[in-house]
């Protein structure tokens, strides 16, 4: 299991990451990055995905950055752990196009649920390459403390 | 898309029977799709469109899977069968999306 994760995700051989779920086909990353487990986010699939009511269904960073803006989150700047705030990170392909996002823990270590698979903690770049892109959008909403 | 090497489904041949072409498709689609949360990407997988011309055989199949846990036949399903049980505002719910299968499958003649 952890081989064939890290066929995909190379940058995580010899890094520091943990399976922390087992597979789960009932949510998906951009769920689990706003604490979801109970619906599969994504605004292309009509009647078929959940995507916030009356945002618009585009596969772009700006449709993420807003559905993600009515739960709170704003675009922020570094992916620092800063007391009293929740960060997540959208990673996009080279085209721009979102593939992928990740959830800061209070730690300051980073989780994501890898598509209908595990989720896995991790360090934030370690998930960058092919599949998902790279971090291409960085948000933040406060939390209490 | 992303770069998760993808291979072309194998033609199906004489010696299988239809699960066994269902479940050589699902490996290959959950081992190229399985870390993508893309709804494109993994509806439009070479592997996937060959399990929805597989037609209605492989309907009691993905039932039977439902009755196991939540999966993501439900996106398969309404390709194959023309029908859409799934209430409104329950879109990606994929339990509940489910459910209102197992519900069309008992109401239909499947053993679910």
């Amino acid at each position: 299991m952890l081989e064939g994760i890290e066929s995909v995700f190379p940058r995580l051989q010899g890094a520091d990451w943990q399976v922390s779920s087992t597979p789960d086909d009932q949510y998906n990353c951009i769920a689990w990055a706003v604490g979801v487990t109970t619906d599969w986010w994504w605004p292309i699939g009509l009647e078929r995905t959940y995507w916030p009511e009356g945002m618009r269904r585009e596969v772009t960073l700006q449709a993420f950055c807003e559905a993600f803006a009515t739960l709170g989150f704003v675009v922020c700047a570094g992916e620092e752990l800063e007391a009293g705030f929740e960060k997540i990170a959208v990673f996009a392909n080279d085209q721009g196009v979102p593939k992928h996002a990740a959830r800061q823990r209070p730690s300051g270590r980073w989780t994501s649920k890898l598509g209908k698979m595990e989720d896995i903690d991790h360090a934030l770049h370690d998930l960058e390459g092919t599949v998902y892109g790279s971090v291409t959008l960085l948000m933040k909403r406060p939390v209490a403390i | 898309m992303a770069s998760v090497p993808k291979s072309q489904p194998r033609a199906p041949g004489p010696p299988d029977t239809v699960e066994e072409r269902f479940r050589q498709l699902e490996m290959t689609w959950t081992a190229e799709t399985g870390y993508l949360s893309s709804y494109q990407d993994i509806v439009e997988h070479p592997a996937f469109r060959e399990i929805i011309r597989l037609g209605t055989a492989v309907v009691p199949l993905m039932l039977r899977d439902l009755q196991e846990r939540p999966r993501l036949w439900v996106w398969a399903l309404p390709e194959i069968t023309g029908a859409d049980p799934v209430p409104p505002g329950e879109s990606g719910n994929i339990a509940k999306m489910s459910e209102a299968w197992l519900r069309w499958g008992r109401a239909h003649g499947f053993q679910c």
